[in-house]
């Protein structure tokens, strides 16, 4: 047995890539091992800049030796009448090397067959190393890779070096423009000459020796070691966030923190400025007092320990200054001017050509967000609504906004604060772009949560509106996430406005705009469309918790109140879980489908009761009558539960109902009648779902 | 170390290797990469190895000569070499070195920066180059140009000229720069600061603009037409200018900067064409001289596991790649 290092050496990697390729790189050996029958023991990555590396443990020498059945001839063909081998048997027995008494019998079932047992002797490991190891690196898929030189093959950046070493040996592997060989490189700077590793288990103690933390696990926790350590030793907490260390662990070989500091009349910069500033931009570690107040200092993480850290810590500190000067500069520039201007500003920016400037936008959502107070139960807060909505967007003329985009919403909080308005009001500014990203959760307030549903669906309506809906992959102002937003606040926040009500005050409100576009599409077909587009989101968004039969089942019945279609997906699903579920599906698809062949002939009218004869459709009858009542009070309750459990219920009556009436009766009136009584039942569900949909 | 000495070193540094220094472009580029000793010369199978300093003209980081880090106008050191030496990387720091920026007493990092630019149809993989957590150069190998492919691949450097100098120098303003002994960076650009950010920023005529833009619109397309790809290069080039004219006068809405922008990059690729076509005809004349710069290693050829990989792993690459991107 023997380990294995594989190194693939490189020109710096970016940082996001090295954890997940790594992955790749241990599952594609693991995968080419077992293919070939392969034992070997744990496997260890590394990964830096630099580098990306697998350490095997106990690699065996030989693949495992196998006994393989082969197949020979049929006892008939194989055999004459006295029972002497004839010649397809004995070329078979010589071509698998087993003497004929040796053969067995195997039963097949185009009958009775002989076969040898053939012993598979293993093959040296190291003859089958090259073919493993080189499919390990050309089957990596970076998530963006180039191509160098003229060559064909690709990786995230030029590869320079290949170690591939199965105890001491190499193993010859070939990718591009590289040869395998048993050297590897150290710390770009510190030590810069070829290294040659005379084992694998050496790889991580020797390259440590070079300046040069392999593992990125170890990496991790020196780094946030060093800069705990720094930050206290300067009196501070340093800001750590799990996203900046695993980038910056991986932007380094060796991480060495150096403290930096910033004049402190920068302090009164809002802090997200600060934090965005140092982390974003610069991948520094902002420090804060005990109290969480943004101190005048940073760490910075240097990849070398420079000899003069006072040398080194002016280039970081310049850097930063530079980007708060500017950042102060556009502050106390942007406050320097009142909101109104910023209004009469936003005039001059167009939002999308057709539909009108970015006033005119908030205009309407200043409109369409005190409908959607009113009919939510929130009108109490109206003029929040419509103040926020006015100045919503105001922020994006400002200078701020304008360097820092990221900071839009911030800049309009602070910026609405600075100017009197009232906290809430400042408040929905900024929460209506939330949430921005996958980090973000949904508005904490009301007013906020308004102000961006009414945004979203502008944009929705309005871009339909111009003939501007998103096809396929291309989606270029996001309205696929704006829809699944709106879904997502409004559910969230428990608002229970009719949407086609909602996309019709919408439309209404862009009415003026389409008649100036060219491709504008009518009013009501573009209620139609952005409606067909909220229901394919809901369908996406649910087919990952729910059945698609489910989902299509619910989502038929209506989606128009979509806090009521959420519950009634969940009571749905909830119930579709029982075992006897599929039975109940199976009655009440055979009622809709009754239904649905006479319905051109029939038309809907209340239940005759006198024209009712069987004891069965009496039953069902009086059953029918006693839910309905009950399933109004639920339903508009929000019980929807126990309106499913109303279907378990009835089944027996329906199921009498089926054995003994006949409903295609040549008599007409109580056909019809019959008929009616079905409609009827169906009805009780339709509520919840239309069940039809449904799979039984 | 003056910005004229900067410039000298690293001329000197590139010169030595073996690159043309060649002078400014003379048509208005927002980049040294828009030159077409950079954007066209990447194209096509010939070497190609310059220096040159490219004034870049930026309309809306005009400033009126106010802000001390940003400029209309300023100065990028940008190198072409094609194909890329193997050992790009350690030629690039050795002439830090030269800057006396030594990699013992800085951080210098090559952080992910991928590069694109719509308006070009180019794109390339490559870092910022950090010195102590700042970017003093772009370093990017070229993927593609004007919508094609690059074969063999182009490694582009491009120095911040101001922000090397401002850091070398110590000084906190790019007008406090030296030039030359004596001679600070005030007194030969500050005025051209201040009135060229007036004119793009408050007194340029749009409508005049909108119909420049237009005709080296249709200029470029007549040129190409009649196979007359580098003067049609120059009127693409106007047209890019123009648009960030107007881009900075506030003059086209966000809807309207992606027509403008098609246009532009249309003609760009349309260009990139007409210039392959050309060189084709000439019977890529480059191929023919011993041209490098750097380490240049053959590709490797022979021995069992090379060619297994060249055949079989490459198309299930691809395959797998299929199946991811799916």
């Amino acid at each position: 047995m023997h380990d294995i290092l594989f190194e693939l050496g490189s020109e710096e990697l970016p940082a996001s890539f090295i954890a997940p390729v790594l992955e790749q790189l241990q599952r594609s050996f693991q995968e080419g091992c077992k293919s070939q029958r392969i034992q070997h023991g744990a496997i260890r990555c590394f990964g830096t800049p630099r580098r990306l590396a697998i350490q095997v443990c106990d690699v065996a020498d030989r693949t495992e030796d196998m006994v393989k059945q082969v197949q020979g001839p049929s006892v008939d063909v194989a055999f004459d009448a006295q029972g002497n081998p004839k010649v397809p048997l004995t070329k078979f027995a010589a071509s698998a090397g087993v003497p004929i008494e040796k053969l067995i019998r195997i039963t097949t079932p185009k009958g009775i067959y002989l076969a040898a047992q053939v012993e598979e002797k293993g093959r040296p490991v190291i003859e089958l190393l090259p073919e493993i190891l080189g499919k390990c690196v050309s089957g990596i898929v970076f998530p963006k890779s180039m191509r160098w030189g003229d060559l064909e093959a690709t990786y995230a950046r030029p590869l320079h070096w290949i170690v591939a070493l199965f105890g001491s040996d190499i193993i010859p592997v070939v990718y591009a423009d590289v040869r395998s060989a048993n050297i590897t490189q150290g710390h770009r700077f510190l030590a810069p000459g070829k290294i040659v590793l005379n084992s694998p288990q050496e790889y991580e103690s020797r390259l440590e020796a070079v300046h040069v933390i392999a593992d990125i696990e170890k990496r991790k926790k020196l780094l946030i070691e060093r800069i705990d350590a720094t930050a206290k030793a300067n009196g501070a907490l340093a800001l750590k966030d799990d996203a900046l260390i695993d980038q910056v662990a991986n932007l380094v070989e060796l991480p060495n923190p150096i403290v930096g500091t910033f004049d402190p009349k920068h302090l009164d910069l809002p802090p997200e400025v600060l934090i965005q500033e140092m982390q974003v931009h610069q991948r520094y570690f902002p420090m804060v007092d005990s109290a969480g107040k943004v101190l005048p200092k940073f760490i910075a993480v240097s990849n070398t320990p420079v000899r003069d850290e006072k040398l080194s810590v002016r280039g970081y500190e310049r850097v930063l200054r530079a980007r708060l000067t500017d950042g102060r500069f556009f502050f106390d520039e942007d406050r320097r001017i009142p909101l109104s201007e910023w209004l009469v500003r936003l005039q001059r920016r167009a939002w999308v050509a057709g539909l009108g400037s970015m006033v005119e936008k908030s205009d309407r959502i200043k409109e369409l967000g005190a409908w959607i107070a009113d009919h939510s139960g929130k009108s109490a807060l109206r003029e929040t609504v419509q103040r926020a909505a006015t100045l919503c967007k105001a922020d994006l003329e400002t200078g701020m906004v304008n360097e820092f985009p990221e900071l839009q919403g911030v800049m309009g909080r602070e910026y609405a604060l600075h100017a009197g308005e009232s906290a809430d009001v400042a408040t929905a500014v900024f929460e209506h772009y939330l949430p921005r990203g996958a980090g973000d959760g949904l508005p904490t307030q009301d007013a906020g949560a308004i102000v961006g549903l009414a945004d979203r669906l502008d944009s929705l309506c309005g871009l339909f509106g111009i003939g501007r809906k998103p096809t396929g992959a291309k989606d270029d102002f996001a309205l696929r996430r704006a829809a699944i937003t709106f879904i997502r606040i409004a559910i969230g926040r428990g608002y229970r406005f009719s949407l086609a009500a909602a996309l019709g005050e919408s439309v209404k409100l862009l009415g003026s705009k389409f008649a100036d576009v060219k491709k504008a599409q009518t009013a009501d077909a573009t209620k139609a469309d952005v409606l067909d587009y909220f229901r394919a989101r809901l369908e996406s968004l649910w087919r990952e918790d729910h059945r698609p039969d489910v989902v299509e089942a619910v989502l038929s019945s209506g989606f128009d109140d979509l806090v009521g279609t959420q519950l009634r997906v969940d009571a749905l699903t909830a119930r579709a879980s029982r075992p006897d579920f599929a039975e109940i599906v199976a009655t009440f698809k055979r009622v809709s489908n009754i239904v649905a062949k006479q319905a051109n002939d029939i038309t809907s009218a209340p239940v005759d009761a006198a024209k009712l004869i069987e004891a069965p459709e009496k039953t069902l009858f009086n059953e029918v009558e006693a839910l309905q009542a009950r399933v109004k009070a639920d339903v508009s309750s929000d019980n929807y539960a126990n309106v499913l459990d109303y279907a378990f219920r009835i089944k027996p009556a329906v199921d009498a109902f089926f054995d003994g009436v006949m409903v295609m009766t040549d008599d007409k009136p109580l056909r019809e009648n019959r008929v009616r009584l079905l409609m009827h039942v169906r009805d009780l569900l339709s509520a919840v779902a239309d069940f039809s949909k449904l799979q039984s | 170390m003056t910005f004229q000495d900067l410039i000298l070193t690293l001329q000197h540094h590139w010169a030595n290797l073996g690159c043309i220094i060649a002078q400014p472009y003379d048509v208005e580029v927002g980049a040294g990469t828009m030159a077409p000793y950079t954007f066209l010369r990447a194209l096509g199978p010939e070497p190609w190895n310059v220096a040159y300093v490219q004034p870049s003209r930026r309309p809306s980081d005009g400033r009126f000569g106010e802000n001390p880090n940003r400029l209309f106008q300023h100065h990028q050191f940008q190198v072409l070499l094609k194909p890329a030496p193997k050992n790009v990387q350690e030629l690039y720091l050795e002439s830090l070195k030269m800057l006396g920026v030594n990699p013992m007493e800085h951080d210098l990092r090559f952080v992910e920066d991928d590069w694109e630019s719509p308006t070009l149809g180019a794109a390339g993989l490559g870092w910022e180059v950090w010195c102590d957590g700042m970017e003093i150069t772009q370093f990017t190998y070229f993927q593609q140009c004007g919508g094609y492919e690059c074969r063999p691949v182009a490694a582009e450097l491009t120095y911040g000229l101001e922000r090397i100098a401002m850091y070398l120098q110590g000084v906190e303003s790019v007008y406090d720069i030296e030039w030359v002994k004596g001679v600070k960076y005030r007194e030969i650009f500050h005025a051209n600061e201040v009135e060229m950010s007036k004119y793009a920023l408050h007194e340029s005529d749009p409508k005049m603009l909108f119909q420049l833009f237009d005709s080296y619109d249709v200029e470029c397309k007549r040129l190409l037409d009649i196979e007359l790809p580098l003067p049609a290069y120059d009127s693409a080039l106007k047209c890019s200018h123009t648009f960030n004219l107007l881009n900075a006068r506030g003059a086209i809405s966000v809807t309207e900067r992606a027509q403008y922008i098609k246009r532009v990059r249309d003609n760009a690729r349309l260009c990139a064409k007409g210039y392959l076509t050309m060189r084709e005809k000439l019977g890529y004349p480059l191929c023919k001289t011993p041209w490098t710069v750097g380490e240049q290693l053959p590709p490797l050829t022979g021995g069992v596991a090379s060619d297994y990989w060249k055949t079989v792993s490459f198309q299930e690459k691809q395959a797998v790649k299929a199946v991811a991107h799916a």
